[in-house]
């Protein structure tokens, strides 16, 4: 059975299109993350499943149900927004109800469904309070209750935890995590925070542009980004990019030089790509060494913490590359270090910015 | 020995110019002080004087609390407090309701909104006797436009500004027609200051646009609300131009208000009496404003 199914899904406003053909199938009970730099359309989309936004092409299918033209109320789905849209004037526990009371809800079975959702959320105590009377994980949680009582197909949440500070961010995600286990229910979650992603989701599903650049697993998408975008999108520190030059091509194997670069033969799908070509290496600075080998460059800043290094590092071509080194490097600013890295680790990106991922 | 002689000056010094504190911020306030002063509060303490007095502008006499007592005691002056607080009554609670709902209006997706709006406020920017004058005119009991019109569907009109019963009821309802559009305009300015956030979610839980009204808009422009009903009472309880253009406290005294009767008593040269009518009027305004703007500001009134 289909969580949430979107076929060539379009969003246009007037003539500026946002949403250029999404596809995408959600299994039920699947967390979905949208992730994508400010103005992605990821907020549109999980908008447009919504029923805030209309559909301008393409079909949106819920719990096997076409929902272009539904009523929010009858799509399943319930909402968390990013200010919470808790109403002031109400208590926690009209706040929650709200819904259900719309919907005529016998009192009882909504005083039950109020306090389980209660229950479930540890906020028994808070149902008499206004709003203003609690702290921003204490209004996320009444906020996420609100959804709660609805017990929709799909609960879609829209940056819930960016008001939040990085304390209670790091909390509320793992009661989100938490949450999705104990209701095994499908969720689709808006963030910019690749972080939040990582941790959170079955699949991440990353928009740039109004297009999905790449669906996965959180590791998959790590490993083995489909493009340049998703490679300095996802993980962090930002993936280290360099302009380098094809020598040979043989089989599965790329060898590459370049300025900042010593030849080195990188695992890659080398069809399509000629001698001469000049092609993009990826890698990630965790995956550099401090050995010497095939990359010196000039030490700009140095952070010692102890445990790790961080470095910043300007190459001779005048890239600047961030370097993670485990362990504690004493290492000064004006300096020069080796580096090289295990060629197995490097991605290599053809010149459409598409990954050349060893086949 | 060093450290003992600073630290004694160090408190020697200051601290007698920190007590006595330095006139100089002082000049910056007396010359407010003194236009204040002058306009406002020597007036107030002199109006509360004369009204002890009787007074003929050149001489008086103290005469207590004999002029609050013939106020009082006049037959008209008890019918011009009833119908102030009628007519103050009556222009705020109908301000509220139709600037509300006039709000609402101008605040949703409909054609020419802007223009709408500015037709709304216009009639608040006309001269008040103007309008009352214009709808004396059409308030005419036979060749008024109003009662013509009727007469064209078969309405046999009444006498607006004739029938003792309708007067004041009357003038009222030109009051709130000149008034609502400031009404209007605090309202939308509540309105849209509601985050959008709220209507969406009441959407996603299937609200009607009634419940979105009941349970979102009215609660949350309460504080336009309170505005508006502060302003037209007070406005109410003092209302006196447009009762005088229109009716002149008539027919009879049957639209009198407490600002018409003093200052007919002014015109026929009771300045003790009318300046104790003010004291009256300011009592009365400061009796009733003032319990209901503590009401109205009560910490989030209970749903």
């Amino acid at each position: 059975m289909a969580g949430l199914e979107l076929k060539a899904l379009h969003k246009s406003y007037g003539e500026v299109e946002v949403i250029k053909g999404v596809d995408l199938s959600v299994t039920h009970g699947e967390f979905v993350v949208f992730v994508g730099p400010s103005g992605c359309g990821k907020s549109t989309l999980l908008r447009m499943i919504a029923g805030l936004e209309d559909i301008t092409g393409g079909e949106l299918w819920i719990a096997d149900k076409l929902c272009n033209a539904v009523e929010p109320r009858d799509r399943g789905i319930a909402m968390v927004f990013q200010n919470y849209a808790l109403y002031p004037h109400m208590t926690v526990y009209d706040n929650v109800g709200f819904g259900l009371k719309l919907a005529k809800t016998p009192r009882d079975v909504r005083d039950q469904k109020i306090r389980e959702a209660a229950k479930i959320l540890q906020m028994e105590h808070l149902l008499e309070r206004k709003p203003s009377q609690l702290s921003g994980g204490q209004r996320q949680r009444v906020a996420i209750g609100r959804a709660i009582v609805r017990q929709p197909e799909v609960f879609l949440f829209d940056e819930p935890l960016s008001n939040l500070d990085a304390a209670l961010r790091v909390d509320m995600r793992m009661e989100l995590a938490k949450l999705h286990q104990d209701l095994g229910a499908t969720m689709v979650y808006v963030t910019h925070d690749q972080v939040e992603a990582m941790t959170l989701a079955d699949k991440i599903v990353v928009l740039n542009g109004g297009v999905v650049q790449q669906v996965g697993a959180p590791i998959e998408l790590y490993q083995r980004p489909a493009n340049l975008f998703v490679a300095g999108f996802i993980g962090s520190p930002k993936m280290n990019f360099i302009g380098v030059t094809v020598e040979s091509v043989v089989a599965d194997t790329i060898t590459v030089a370049g300025k900042d670069l010593a030849t080195m033969a990188i695992p890659a799908d080398g069809t399509g790509i000629k001698p001469g070509d000049t092609v993009t290496l990826g890698i990630r600075p965790h995956d550099l060494l401090n050995r010497a080998g095939t990359i010196v460059g000039e030490v700009m800043l140095v952070e010692r913490l102890g445990n790790e290094t961080n470095i910043s590092l300007k190459l001779p071509s005048g890239t600047s590359w961030l370097v993670v080194l485990d362990g504690d490097h004493d290492l000064k600013p004006g300096g020069s270090v080796d580096l090289t890295f295990d060629p197995a680790r490097a991605i290599i990106f053809g010149s459409d910015g598409v990954a050349r991922h060893p086949r | 020995m060093a450290v003992m002689t600073e630290t004694g000056t160090a408190s020697a010094v200051p601290l007698p110019a920190m007590k006595r504190r330095s006139p100089y911020p002082g000049w910056f306030f007396l010359p407010a002080a003194i236009i204040y002063g002058v306009l406002f509060l020597l007036p107030t303490v002199a109006s509360l004087y004369f009204s002890l007095t009787r007074w003929n502008l050149f001489s008086s006499t103290f005469i207590g609390f004999d002029n609050f007592a013939q106020f009082l005691r006049e037959p008209f002056l008890i019918k011009g407090l009833v119908n102030t607080v009628i007519y103050a009554v009556v222009t705020s609670g109908l301000k509220v309701v139709l600037g509300l709902l006039l709000a609402v209006l101008l605040t949703s997706q409909i054609a020419a909104r802007g223009y709408l709006r500015s037709v709304v406020f216009f009639p608040v920017l006309v001269s008040t006797v103007g309008v009352g004058i214009t709808f004396t005119v059409l308030m005419h009991p036979t060749q008024g436009m109003i009662n013509e019109g009727l007469a064209l569907l078969g309405i046999k009109g009444p006498g607006w500004l004739v029938d003792p019963n309708l007067a004041l009821f009357s003038v009222a309802l030109v009051d709130v027609w000149k008034g609502v559009g400031l009404a209007t305009v605090i309202y939308i300015a509540g309105i849209v200051a509601i985050p959008k956030d709220y209507y969406e979610a009441a959407r996603i839980d299937g609200a009607t646009s009634f419940q979105n009204f009941l349970y979102i808009t009215l609660p949350l422009c309460r504080p336009a609300t309170v505005t508006v009903i502060i302003l037209s009472f007070i406005g109410g309880l003092r209302t006196f131009d447009l009762i005088w253009a229109m009716t002149r406290g008539g027919p009879g005294f049957a639209s009198d208000t407490v600002a018409s009767v003093i200052y007919k008593q002014y015109q026929a040269g009771f300045y003790g009496l009318s300046t104790a009518g003010n004291v009256v009027l300011f009592i009365l305004i400061a009796v009733l404003v003032v319990p209901l703007t503590m009401l109205l500001n009560r910490r989030e009134g209970h749903e």
